[in-house]
């Protein structure tokens, strides 16, 4: 199941604050899939030291996809 | 929230912040140095009060919330991380300081001994901010045009104080050097090649990302940083070649450029769906608003030689750019990061999420609008006191006290961390 985040119009930091409150409760296959304009490299980092993994894509408008799963084991 | 989350590398809060509580004091000096010149301070862009105010604005109040600005940024913008960032602010922070002093004083009692003095101290401190952040911004496997702005940016810095130094001490020693073409050239990549540069770099990530607006179109952050730095070297070519047929025909497009990142900043402004007219946001449309009245009047030296020929039309622009442009956004920037600093480094303390308070209780509301309120009188006065110098004691005392307040609020917000960090110590020990 995929859990959406449009972060897009709110203000920092509540994206990250949200991601980090699904993601305590996410099942494993799950995901978060967090909608910004930009690049969240604190958010990333937290991720990055606590096995999760993410990709992103950039969408033409300038939206970046940034799904977001536990790391497999 | 997250007790077992760990957080990431971002460096110790009290490095931006040591860069953040000075910046407002020279702001203060400016201000009340003014209030004590007044009369016909403002009158030529040369008279040692005007060269005074100019450092203190530009190498004093911007260099500093610049410099600490860059230490946040670093990971949080573009993910690097600067070497050591607590040992080499501890060793830049009090050169660039010292720096700024000597050199302002050599300027204001046109001293040798004070600018021979400030180029040694300048070359180790910003040679130092310099090495260290072009180092992260290096290193860093991100992408995108912020990161490349601001790549761009601190070799504008490099530039402005290598061309800067050799002023200070040909003026110190008596050197024959092309003095009022290498002062052109110096302005230029300040305010061009470093400032507007990297303002440009992190608002193509702190507009969209603060005030809610969509991003900057792709074209646009891909084109403007390029045609800027291709347009200083263009202007940089008059120290080389003597013909003055070519000011001109550089100086429109450059200004050109400039008013299309103001006109960009504030059409995205005004058509984001969320309206937050917080000061942040405001000070960003004073600080556009000036870039374009900065443009228009810049042209008007440039095409109107009633207008160009007095020398108090560079005073006003002077005025309209330190003040208006760099000033105001500086001081809105630093009311977005220092609650975003505290809110972060008080959840990597690992309190539950309900525990942290809300960013918006880091400096009240009413505080910073007040205060931004207070700055645009200032701004007005100083515009008018260019034209009018019995303002200008008046103009100079507002500046003072409208950088008063802003430090008074940063102060603020460092107390409230202190407070916030105890009250979540105190319920971790005593739940």
């Amino acid at each position: 199941m995929t859990t959406v985040i449009d972060g897009r119009e709110m203000q920092p930091p509540e994206p990250m604050e949200r991601t980090l409150e699904v993601l305590e409760l996410l099942p494993d296959g799950d995901e978060v899939l967090l909608l910004l304009y930009c690049q969240p490299y604190p958010l990333f980092n937290i991720l990055r030291n606590n096995g999760y993994e993410w990709t992103e894509n950039l969408l033409p408008e300038g939206t970046r996809e940034i799904r977001i799963r536990k790391q497999p084991g | 929230m997250h007790p077992n989350l760990s957080f990431d590398q971002a460096p110790p809060i009290s490095v931006p912040y040591r860069f953040f509580l000075t910046a407002p004091w020279f702001g203060m000096l400016a201000g009340l140095l003014l209030a004590w010149s007044g009369g016909d301070g403002l009158g030529s862009r040369w008279t040692p009060e005007v060269l005074a105010l100019t450092h203190l604005a530009g190498a004093g109040f911007m260099l500093q919330a610049m410099s600490g600005a860059l230490f946040q940024f670093i990971p949080v913008a573009v993910g690097g991380n600067v070497w050591r960032p607590r040992l080499v602010a501890n060793v830049i922070h009090p050169l660039l300081v010292l720096a700024a002093l000597l050199l302002v004083a050599g300027l204001l009692f046109s001293n040798p001994a004070l600018l021979s003095a400030a180029v040694p101290v300048f070359l180790l401190g910003a040679g130092g901010l310099v090495a260290a952040v072009a180092l992260a911004l290096w290193r860093t496997p991100a992408t995108g045009m912020t990161l490349w702005s601001m790549r761009m940016a601190i070799g504008g810095l490099a530039i402005t104080v290598l061309l800067g130094s050799l002023l200070a001490d040909a003026l110190a020693r008596g050197l024959n050097l092309p003095l009022i073409d290498l002062t052109n050239v110096h302005l230029a990549w300040a305010l061009g090649g470093w400032a507007l540069m990297l303002l440009a770099g992190v608002s193509y990530h702190v507009v969209p990302m603060f005030q809610l607006t969509r991003p900057y179109p792709l074209w646009f952050a891909r084109g403007f940083g390029p045609l800027l730095l291709l347009l200083l070297c263009a202007w940089s070519s008059r120290l080389l070649l003597d013909d003055d047929r070519w000011t001109t025909p550089i100086a429109l497009p450059l200004l050109l450029l400039f008013s299309a990142y103001a006109v960009m900043t504030l059409w995205l402004q005004y058509t984001r769906r969320r309206k937050v007219d917080d000061a942040t946001s405001l000070y960003f449309r004073v600080a556009m608003v000036s870039l374009l009245g900065f443009a228009v009047s810049g042209a008007a030296v440039r095409l109107y030689p009633p207008f160009g020929d007095d020398p108090r039309a560079i005073v006003w622009l002077g005025v309209l750019v330190f003040v208006g442009v760099f000033v105001s956004a500086t001081a809105g920037m630093m009311y977005k990061i220092t609650p975003f600093l505290n809110w972060l480094h008080l959840q990597r303390l690992g309190a539950p999420i309900s525990a942290v308070p809300n960013m918006k209780k880091m400096i009240p509301a009413d505080d910073m609008t007040g205060q931004l309120r207070l700055h645009v009188l200032a701004l007005l006065l100083l515009l008018a006191a260019v034209w009018l110098p019995t303002l200008a004691r008046l103009a100079g005392f507002a500046f003072a006290v409208s950088c008063a307040w802003l430090a008074w609020n940063l102060i603020g917000a460092a107390r409230r961390y202190r407070m916030f960090t105890d009250q979540i110590r105190a319920v971790a020990l005593h739940p």
